[in-house]
């Protein structure tokens, strides 16, 4: 709870500094702080708020992941989370044509990262909160089959919690450092996440390995969904109407419900 | 009364663990606080842009002329001038350039864009999910009366409110979105399928039950824990079944606190007369499958209060009239309820037609600028006729938000130099009055004692209003300056308003303004007398039971013969409306009218939710025996009101869907078919997909008549 604290500060106001991090993954578990941009934030000085939600098994390292996301930190010891948690970020993003080329248009983001506890008996708490999130984190833990196993689970629990039936959506083998006790492959994560046809990433809360890239690559999903949803909604074809139809829409298929 | 109506009960957890998990809801809160603040920012923005575009909504005007600025149209690009949302044509300084290369014009350009910095392209598409029941069952629908579902409520908000230690005597749980909450149980087992079943199961149990009294109630909360996985949380739900005023869930545990004398007796004459007023409680109330907020929501219903005002229950104005309320009361009476709706009918007719043609005196409304003088002077009416005099001096004040009590003081200090009311005798006793617009009635009128023969008062004196921080944003605070003329008339010496919506009430710094004449400060007004809030709904044409082939036919030879289709119209929800009763609520309702033809035969109505500003109507008006193609010569116009015991009821603000611009000839009138943006995009979806639901959140209109400018 008290990592949380200088984030309070952005909503009050005052003078924050954020960083935007690029981690260069080292050897020796240590990563490098690039760039740092300091900007001054007043209150409700963004363009987006954002709501992302980690999920996964108890023990993946949803909460490590996004405290390495925000503030850039490690810690190694394990604090079950209660409940729920979210921390916060403002990060620069930059608006992208479809054809990939940017826009050089640049919005403030203020990110807001849900953190669910994974243990079972705060489920019915956890997944009431799947509707408030425009993004999802799913987690496993590389070292773990088991909580690869469960990833099947989680979909199925976004699938019917989500706001949508088709949610943005990635998936993330965290642990990758911890190369000799690996459990899950690489090649068979990649598969189920193409079954799902959802990114998949390999990070190290430890050394802060992709996970940058992993949260950027589903921020990027969700304001894309969003363009998607906002310039063309009269153009969808009958089935778009989320109104009426909930029946199975195929979840790798990016359809805009609106 | 049943406290923490909530589905997801945090019973099971440890003290600690309830207290962190309290802990960042609250964070969640002040997050969702800025962003709120934010949001309405932004939509005031939009409603500056729109302003600016005199043009917008008319058809009557040169295809040369920018709807937007009215500047000349170049010749040489008229062909590539309209805008492909609104089809207004605009000239190129009026467009916007979107990232894929083509554009929109600067009003369309500002709406799609607020829906992305809004979130809103996120809830809409959430509401879509979660409060819609498969649609093929219309009337199912209807009777079973979906879940009340506050479109920009989170999980987070909900359980704070749920479980917040707080000695607020009102947090009510506005509008639970409890069948979302259900389901999420639902699924809180392993086996996704068999929670999709089991939520399945409940709907159905739902569905049969009569969701009028309390019995059923009782017994959908049974079921549904019948159905529910986790075992756990019956134990929360089961001592609410009791009803008791002070229960047991340790999430409740701040009940006690809520029993104040006079919400008390409020509920406890609630609960009594539960049978009695059950049919009317439908619309307020959450499908029936929603056990224990079912039955907190009845027992608040009368004493709860808006979410947007969760804790401003001004107990003092409850004390004041009790008996209005009890009149209330008695006549929710199913029997009586429909008599008195059948007699104000005419009523409203005649208002909305003498809303569109004369805005200028309704003693009623603030809409539109023209009209706010209007308004602003049957203020001061009510004090009967006035001097006017030569408006001077100042006046001394400060405001702050008390967060204590959940209240807003003005502190009025002095004033300096004011005008003489007599000029003759040079002679003043001025006071202060003040108005928490827009609500101008009574409850909203403070006074400060009259200094005598003085034009340099010194008051020192502080009113208070009990309003919650939230709701200030769309409120402007009135300040006037009097002449009490003892033998004589009272005279206006000046007033000023202030915009509450981006005022700084933490502190209280002292403010020394000049007093303004009426017509200079009305001019100024916010531009929230512009918004008006937004209606949800969704539209659908039910096609005729016959095979495609047949349905084309219809439509080729217009043959009157062949069965038509239905038009669907399924008013979900309104949000953010005007505060037009005591207590910073309204009782509203939303009327429909399909043109061309204005008369009973498509007049709709939904029934009256009390109390709320973000009312939930969940009701579907169906206009049978037409064709698709008829559709796209006719303009359904939704008006949403308050409904007034005694008084002709107020005009809430308004839509009008149709995909053609000109004008219907209904009897005399001319009603322009002068739909904008959504209104004319989701009007053409339900056209362009039969059987599936186009929905939308509209924004109100401040007035039918047409738009300014024009």
């Amino acid at each position: 709870m008290t990592a949380h604290k200088p984030m309070g500060d952005v909503r009050l106001g005052l003078l924050v500094v954020y960083f935007s991090i690029i981690n260069l993954p080292l050897p020796g578990g240590s990563s490098y702080l690039v760039d740092i941009v300091v900007i001054t934030m007043t209150d409700g000085d963004y363009d987006y708020l954002i709501k992302l939600l980690a999920l996964g098994d108890s023990g993946v390292g949803k909460t490590t992941f996004l405290y390495r996301y925000t503030d850039n930190k490690f810690n190694p010891k394990f604090i079950t989370t209660v409940g729920i948690d979210f921390r916060e970020k403002r990060v620069v993003y930059t608006a992208s044509n479809p054809n990939g080329t940017t826009t050089g248009k640049t919005f403030k983001v203020h990110l807001q990262l849900w953190d669910t506890a994974g243990q079972e008996r705060f489920r019915s708490l956890t997944t009431a909160f799947f509707r408030d999130a425009m993004g999802f984190l799913l987690m496993f833990d590389l070292t773990s089959q088991q909580s690869f196993l469960n990833v099947r689970n989680w979909m199925s629990q976004l699938q019917a919690n989500a706001y949508c039936e088709n949610p943005d959506i990635v998936l993330v083998g965290n642990k990758a450092d911890l190369a000799d006790q690996r459990e899950v492959q690489e090649k068979q994560a990649k598969e189920l996440a193409d079954k799902y046809g959802i990114p998949y990433f390999e990070t190290s809360a430890a050394t802060g390995a992709e996970v940058d890239k992993a949260v950027i690559t589903l921020l990027d999903l969700v304001m894309k969904r969003m363009e998607q949803c906002v310039d063309k909604p009269p153009v969808e074809p009958a089935n778009g109407n989320g109104a009426t139809k909930l029946s199975e829409a195929p979840p790798n298929e990016k359809k805009c419900a609106c | 009364m049943p406290q923490a109506a909530d589905m997801i009960s945090l019973s099971f957890l440890s003290d600690s663990e309830r207290e962190r998990i309290l802990e960042v809801l609250q964070r969640d809160e002040e997050l969702r606080q800025g962003e709120e603040h934010r949001v309405r920012k932004l939509k005031t923005e939009l409603l500056d842009v729109k302003r600016k575009g005199a043009k917008r909504g008319s058809g009557k005007y040169g295809q040369r002329i920018c709807g937007r600025c009215l500047e000349p149209l170049s010749r040489l690009t008229f062909f590539s001038t309209q805008c492909k949302t609104c089809n207004h044509h605009v000239c190129s300084n009026c467009r916007t350039t979107l990232p894929n290369g083509s554009w929109l014009c600067s009003v369309c350009a500002k709406e799609s864009d607020l829906k992305k910095r809004t979130g809103d392209w996120f809830y809409d598409q959430r509401v879509n999910r979660f409060s819609e029941t498969p649609g093929h069952n219309l009337v199912k629908v209807s009777l079973k009366k979906k879940p009340p579902l506050k479109k920009r409520e989170t999980t987070g908000e909900q359980l704070l409110r749920n479980t917040e230690i707080n000695p607020d005597p009102t947090f009510p749980v506005p509008l639970p979105r409890q069948k979302n909450q259900t389901d999420n149980k639902g699924h809180s087992n392993e086996n996704s399928v068999a929670s999709k079943e089991s939520f399945e199961s409940k709907e159905d149990v739902g569905s049969k039950l009569t969701c009028s009294d309390t019995e059923s109630a009782e017994n959908a909360s049974l079921s549904s824990n019948k159905t529910d996985p986790e075992s756990g949380r019956i134990t929360p739900e089961q001592p609410r079944k009791g009803k008791q005023s002070l229960q047991s869930s340790p999430t409740g545990s701040t009940v006690s606190s809520l029993t104040i004398p006079v919400k008390t007796d409020v509920v406890t004459v609630d609960t009594n007369t539960e049978a009695n007023t059950a049919p009317e409680v439908k619309p307020v109330s959450p499908s029936p499958e929603l056990d224990v907020d079912r039955l907190f929501k009845k027992s608040l219903k009368r004493a709860s209060i808006p979410p947007e005002s969760v804790s401003t229950f001004d107990l003092r104005e409850a004390i004041e009239a009790p008996d209005a309320s009890m009149g209330n009361r008695s006549r929710s009476v199913p029997g009586l309820d429909v008599k008195e709706a059948e007699e104000e009918d005419e009523d409203i007719d005649s208002l909305v037609s003498f809303h569109k043609r004369s805005m200028a005196s309704s003693s009623s409304s603030l809409h539109s600028s023209k009209s706010a003088l209007g308004s602003t002077m049957s203020i001061y009416s009510e004090a009967g006729d006035f001097d006017s005099v030569e408006v001077s001096g100042n006046i001394v004040f400060s405001m702050s938000y008390d967060e204590d009590s959940q209240s807003l003081h003005v502190f009025i200090k002095e004033c300096h130099g004011l005008a003489y009311a007599d000029a003759s005798r040079q002679l003043s006793n001025p006071y202060v009055k003040c108005y928490l617009l827009p609500d101008k009635s009574r409850q909203s009128k403070r006074k400060t004692t009259i200094k005598r023969n003085t034009i340099d008062p010194v008051y020192k004196e502080t009113l208070k209003y009990s309003i919650s921080r939230s709701q200030l944003f769309t409120r402007s605070m009135l300040i006037s300056v009097w002449h009490h003329g003892r033998l004589s008339r009272n005279a206006f010496l000046g007033e000023v308003e202030i915009p509450l919506d981006s005022r700084d009430l933490d502190s209280p710094d002292e403010e020394d303004v000049a007093l303004m004449s009426k017509a200079a400060s009305t001019a100024q007004t916010s531009a929230f007398a512009q918004y008006k809030g937004e209606l949800v709904i969704s539209l659908k044409y039910v096609t005729p039971k016959k095979p495609t082939t047949e349905k084309t036919k219809v439509k080729k030879r217009e043959a009157a013969t062949e069965p038509r289709g239905e038009l669907h119209v399924l008013i979900k929800e309104a949000n953010n409306l005007m505060a037009m009763q005591p207590g910073g609520t309204s009782d509203s309702f939303v009327k429909g009218y399909l043109f061309p033809t204005k008369g009973k035969s498509t007049k709709r109505k939904t029934p009256v939710v009390k109390k709320n500003l973000d009312p939930h109507y969940d009701h579907t008006f169906v206009y049978k025996d037409l064709a698709l193609e008829q559709l796209r010569e006719m303009c359904l116009e939704l008006t949403v009101w308050d409904k007034e015991a005694m008084l002709s009821n107020e005009f809430l603000g308004g839509v009008r869907l149709s995909s053609v611009k000109g004008t219907v000839k209904i009897s005399k009138e001319e009603v322009e078919m002068d739909s904008v943006g959504e209104e004319v995009s989701m009007w053409e979806k339900m056209m362009q997909y039969p059987d599936s639901w186009a929905e939308g959140t509209l924004p109100l209109r401040s007035t039918m008549r047409k738009e300014e400018g024009d």
